[in-house]
């Protein structure tokens, strides 16, 4: 096949704009996982609350009172079901916390449905960031960009915080085995609060970010979450490092098959996800070793 | 291993002559409704030999039931076979898929197995998506029923398509009892107790696995092939995985792992739905509260929470008994 630089180029970018909306998702909901060992299926449905609460302040303030807000609300949310919910099923097995976070899915969807109605909601670009910038000889939309930067940014935040803090020498601590980050004096239980409402607020945040590009409608949620745990299944549980190559993965393996062979897209994400997990069965990166 | 206690017996027997008053008595819309319950009893019957007695949270039930049911429908339509080869086809074609999931699953564990059986699951559902002879997002029509005009019986009848169904549910019941009970069943409870002392004893751990998640998966393309027939249409999204992820709510509502239990919850879930639909449209909420209120109890679903009720004055009954025979005892001795 005969394609031009500038076909590769516009390729990489939809590949990597589609990489970090789902680092986004994914990094909170593995961090979660590696702290807490618990499952969070509801957590996509926290993404499209992100954005429903995004849509409707950017209706009443603008689009960047929904960006600074929605993953505020969504954190709320998060404290919400962390004390009624989560707190007591910390110790259940994986099933049970499967199958509540399931239900959890269930009442969302509908609590979205009863507050927001069925229709889609669309949300505009803002003025800033509308537009279109020439780049190696393409044109590309300065809000998708944006999206790359934003992810770009919060990986290199999360890095820092994650390997060079206190806190975050701390949380990786929880992570490599939490009995004996207990035992050295590090108050466990409020560390795992912490960082599901930081997790909750990212998932918050994507939403709130992929709002104007894709429309805004009650399933969202369901739709966005098997892609975000195929992320964290490649990468492994509960590494930065994880989420970033998962997310990196999927994103080009999706985009470049989608335009390369479209008869076997679909399908060739799913096979290769088996494969990770037949090779590694604890995905690429794990937390721990 | 599986057992049967009375009050098991008890419950099956309430369900068997509620199905038949229902299948004898109901009109049109309440045959349909105990199709449904039936074909999704089926399901989730297959769905707890491999979770409640293996430890095998599967979440591609719902693509082995979809596999099952456009099998038999391209094997029927398109390819012309006579419907009950069909459905053997379907049902040996979904036993040899699941054999395959289930082998290729079995070092997984606990999260990472319900993560790789719902990307089998997902897989299927985008070939199926994807490919044009499935018919793609539109699905396929004109699926014929059994022909039993032979024994006399008219399956496009909603009556005795309903009895059919029992009856064949019926068998698949029998069926797993057997195959739970067989040496392969109790090896299957074994590798769930400790999988590593299975292994010490001699037994090949991957087949024993694979074995019963394909006899499991037989049953839920065998389910497959009903829905098909029942609906006479089908679409993709029979195999999305929120329909297992739908069989495992019905299982864990009903009680896992007591095989009379999920067949409680498929009838309770079904009927539930109809009725709180006719109520409001936002019956997956009050779905999600129930699940989310029965898993918090901590008990073992509907009739996991009625066995435990049962059994402790079932015990304290023996209990006494025997106390009361130790003193006739004592005075006689006397």
């Amino acid at each position: 096949m005969a394609h031009d630089l500038g076909f590769w180029v516009l390729q990489a970018l939809n590949a990597l704009q589609l990489s970090m909306l789902l680092f986004l998702l994914s990094i909170g909901l593995t961090v979660i996982f590696g702290l807490m060992h618990f499952v969070n299926l509801a957590h996509g449905s926290l993404y499209a609350m992100g954005a429903y609460v995004a849509a409707s302040l950017a209706a009443v303030g603008g689009y960047w009172m929904g960006f600074f807000l929605a993953p505020v609300a969504v954190a709320g949310v998060g404290v919400l079901l962390y004390s009624g919910l989560i707190r007591r099923m910390r110790r259940a097995g994986p099933m049970a916390q499967v199958l509540v976070t399931f239900g959890l899915i269930f009442a969302l969807l509908d609590l979205t449905r009863i507050i927001w109605g069925d229709l889609a909601l669309a949300i505009d670009v803002p003025a800033s960031l509308s537009g279109r910038l020439t780049l190696l000889g393409i044109e590309y939309p300065v809000y998708r960009l944006f999206i790359i930067a934003l992810g770009v940014a919060i990986f290199a935040t999360l890095a820092f915080v994650l390997g060079r803090t206190q806190i975050g020498a701390m949380i990786r601590a929880g992570v490599d085995n939490d009995c004996m980050a207990a035992c050295l004096g590090i108050n466990v239980e409020r560390l795992f609060f912490i960082v599901f409402c930081v997790g909750c607020g990212l998932a918050g945040l994507s939403g709130a970010v992929a709002a104007p590009l894709l429309s805004v409608t009650p399933d969202m949620g369901l739709q966005i979450l098997i892609p975000t745990l195929i992320v964290i299944v490649i990468g492994g549980l509960g590494s930065l490092r994880g989420a970033i190559a998962g997310s990196l993965i999927y994103g080009f393996v999706q985009t470049f098959g989608a335009v390369l062979a479209p008869q076997l897209a679909s399908v060739l994400i799913y096979a290769l996800l088996a494969a990770v997990l037949v090779i590694k069965p604890v995905g690429l990166f794990p937390a721990k070793g | 291993m599986f057992r049967h206690t009375t009050l098991r017996y008890a419950t099956l027997a309430l369900l068997l002559a509620g199905a038949l008053f229902q299948a004898l008595t109901a009109g049109y819309f309440g045959l349909e409704i105990l199709t449904e319950i039936l074909i999704l009893a089926m399901l989730v019957l297959a769905l707890d030999i491999v979770a409640g007695f293996g430890g095998m949270v599967s979440l591609c039930h719902g693509a082995l039931m979809g596999v099952g049911a456009y099998a038999f429908t391209i094997l029927s339509t398109s390819a012309g076979i006579a419907p009950p080869i069909a459905m053997g086809g379907a049902v040996a074609l979904s036993g040899a898929i699941a054999w395959i999931i289930g082998a290729i699953c079995s070092r997984s564990h606990g999260i990472y197995f319900i993560m790789a059986t719902l990307a089998f699951g997902q897989m299927a559902y985008s070939y199926v998506f994807e490919a044009p002879i499935f018919g793609g997002d539109d699905g396929l029509s004109g699926i014929r029923r059994l022909d039993l005009s032979l024994i006399g019986l008219n399956l496009n009848d909603s009556r005795t398509f309903a009895l059919f169904c029992l009856v064949l549910l019926g068998a698949v019941y029998g069926a797993a009892v057997l195959i739970l009970r067989s040496g392969l069943g109790r090896s299957f409870s074994g590798v769930m107790h400790n999988e590593q002392r299975m292994r010490a004893l001699g037994l090949t751990v991957w087949r024993v696995k694979a074995d019963v998640f394909g006899l499991s998966g037989m049953i839920a393309g065998l389910a497959g092939t009903l829905a098909a027939q029942h609906i006479m249409y089908i679409s993709p999204g029979l195999l999305t995985w929120t329909v297992s992820g739908e069989a495992l709510v019905v299982v864990i509502l009903g009680g896992l792992g007591t095989l009379v239990g999920p067949l409680v919850g498929a009838a309770a879930f079904v009927v539930l739905k109809h009725e709180i639909s006719g109520i409001t449209p936002y019956w997956h909420l009050a779905v999600g509260l129930i699940l989310i209120g029965v898993v918090m109890s901590r008990s073992n679903g509907i009739f996991g929470w009625i066995e435990k009720r049962w059994g402790a004055r079932l015990d304290r009954r023996l209990a006494d008994a025997t106390r009361s025979q130790d003193q006739k005892e004592v005075t006689t001795d006397a």
